[in-house]
Order: structure tokens, then C-alpha cells, then sequence
């Protein structure tokens, strides 16, 4: 089963569409407020700038940018209600990088194996 | 809950800091394991094993298709450490997959302790200027994995 799932990391064309996404969105966690903005969106209903711009105690310039910078990496989702824009996080982002961190993790560990059995057979030939 | 901040193992091995090193230091030998598994096949299509050297493997799978990785050796100090960087080469231009695997070997008794660590990176030549964002942005995001069901 093991050998199957290792094929599989290889054979994943979407891990490699979402290389540039991934990058995306560990380039917008890679901000403290943005990190804060996501982890209080995750906690409670969607919500609007303003009331995030009151949350950081930050000027709402500042809050649209880390808005648009969230949102460009899908982290967050933006709907229209009449004058106001809410914003509910969306975990599909996330996901997508423990994916492919899961992936890299299998490939080491069928490497280490075999690195393990050529050390002991090397050493077995001495 | 695994750890999702990277890819990390620790592995005990039989052998000496030496060997274990020398196993990720030559081409030949390298294309012999550090392949996922026994039935994808390790084509060293460049390997120049000093610091700024850049390698490229290309991994052959039994359907015929071929991924091919390539980076640069950042750091090498034997018998202890050697960091890397390791890009994936997508088929199409979607180059976007840019991270760093650190190997640490220690000795361990009569063999070694081997360390894998490979880190998904914001960008490209960003790794020092990152390390921190980077770190505090997968603790965060450690988190939201562990409870993505209490919210909402």
C-alpha cells in the first residue's frame, strides 16, 4: 500500500496546479495581522471590514489591503450584501497545504527506507 | 495530528555520520534510494555536490511519466548537515513549487540519527528573509488544521 500511495504523490498533476496557490498562501499567512484576521474569521461569522478595521485597531486602507491579499489567495471569500462586504474564510486553501506537505512526508519516508537497506547491505558486503 | 508546519522525519540508521553522509554526497549512490519508492527510478541528470552546485533529478515512474526535480546545495558541512533547495519542474510552466530540505545527521549510539526537514518556502532566494513569517505562519495555520470543525 505503501509503494501505491508514494505513486501517487508523483502521479498528482494537481499538486503541481496548486504549487503557485500554495505559494499564495503561505506568502499571505507570512503576515502577523493577516494570520490574526484568519484565525479570528475561522473562530465566528463572517464579517465586514469595518468591523475587522475595529477588531486590529487598524485603518481601513490597511484592512482592505490584507483583505485583497487573503482573498487573491482564496483564503478568504468576499459576498455583497447591499452596501456591505463580508468576509468568511475558506479552508479549502489550507487543506491544500497539508496535502502537499503530506506528500513530501511519504516521499522521505519509502527514501529513508531504502537508504536504510543499502546502508545494511553495504555494510553487510564489508 | 501529524506535524503539517513540513515534512520532518527522524530515523536511527546502523551507520556511522560518515556513511550516512557520503550516501547523499555522490551521484551514483544517490540514485540507489532517495527515490519514493523501489519502482520509480532516479535518473542524476546533474549533481554537483559542493556549495552554489545546483543537481537535477528526474524521476522515471513505471506508467512513463517523469517528474523532475531540481535545486542548489545551500549549505554542506560534513559529517552533520547539508540544506538544499528542491523545486519541482511541473510539465507545464507552473514552476511555483519552491522549498528547502534541511538533513541533519547526528551520531547515535554505534550509527546515526538522521533528521529530514523539508519546509515549504514563501519564495524563491527569500529563505532567511522568510524564516520567521514562515515559522510563525505554520504554527497558525497548525491550528487552524487541529480544530477546523469548532468554528463557523
Amino acid at each position: 500500500m505503501k509503494v501505491a500511495f508514494a505513486r501517487e504523490i508523483i502521479y498528482s498533476h494537481l499538486a503541481m496546479q496548486t504549487a503557485s496557490e500554495l505559494d499564495l498562501t503561505f506568502q499571505a499567512l507570512a503576515d502577523g495581522t493577516r494570520r490574526s484576521m484568519v484565525h479570528s474569521l475561522a473562530r465566528g461569522r463572517p464579517r465586514s471590514a469595518s468591523e475587522l478595521g475595529r477588531q486590529f485597531r487598524s485603518a481601513q486602507p490597511t484592512i482592505s489591503k490584507h483583505l485583497k491579499v487573503l482573498e487573491k489567495a482564496g483564503l478568504v471569500e468576499r459576498t455583497v450584501e447591499g452596501r456591505i462586504h463580508l468576509f468568511r474564510l475558506r479552508r479549502k486553501p489550507l487543506k491544500n497545504a497539508e496535502q502537499w506537505i503530506a506528500r513530501q512526508q511519504s516521499f522521505w519516508e519509502g527514501a529513508v527506507d531504502q537508504l536504510d537497506r543499502l546502508l545494511k547491505e553495504a555494510s553487510g558486503d564489508e | 495530528m501529524s506535524n503539517v508546519t513540513a515534512a520532518e522525519l527522524r530515523r536511527h540508521l546502523a551507520s556511522a555520520p560518515e556513511k550516512v553522509f557520503a550516501a547523499f554526497a555522490d551521484a551514483q549512490i544517490i540514485s540507489r534510494w532517495l527515490t519514493p519508492s523501489s519502482d520509480v527510478k532516479l535518473a542524476v541528470l546533474d549533481f554537483d555536490f559542493r556549495v552554489g552546485g545546483k543537481y537535477r533529478f528526474a524521476y522515471h515512474i513505471p506508467t512513463g511519466q517523469i517528474m523532475t526535480v531540481n535545486g542548489m546545495y545551500r549549505v554542506i558541512e560534513p559529517p552533520s548537515k547539508i540544506i538544499f533547495s528542491w523545486n519541482i519542474e511541473p510539465p507545464d510552466d507552473h514552476a511555483g513549487v519552491q522549498s528547502e530540505v534541511i538533513i541533519g545527521i547526528a551520531p547515535d549510539g554505534e550509527g546515526s540519527e538522521l533528521h529530514i526537514r523539508h519546509e515549504r518556502l514563501t519564495a524563491a532566494g527569500a529563505v532567511e528573509r522568510h524564516r520567521e513569517g514562515w515559522h510563525g505562519a505554520v504554527d497558525q495555520l497548525t491550528l487552524l488544521l487541529v480544530k477546523p470543525e469548532q468554528t463557523a
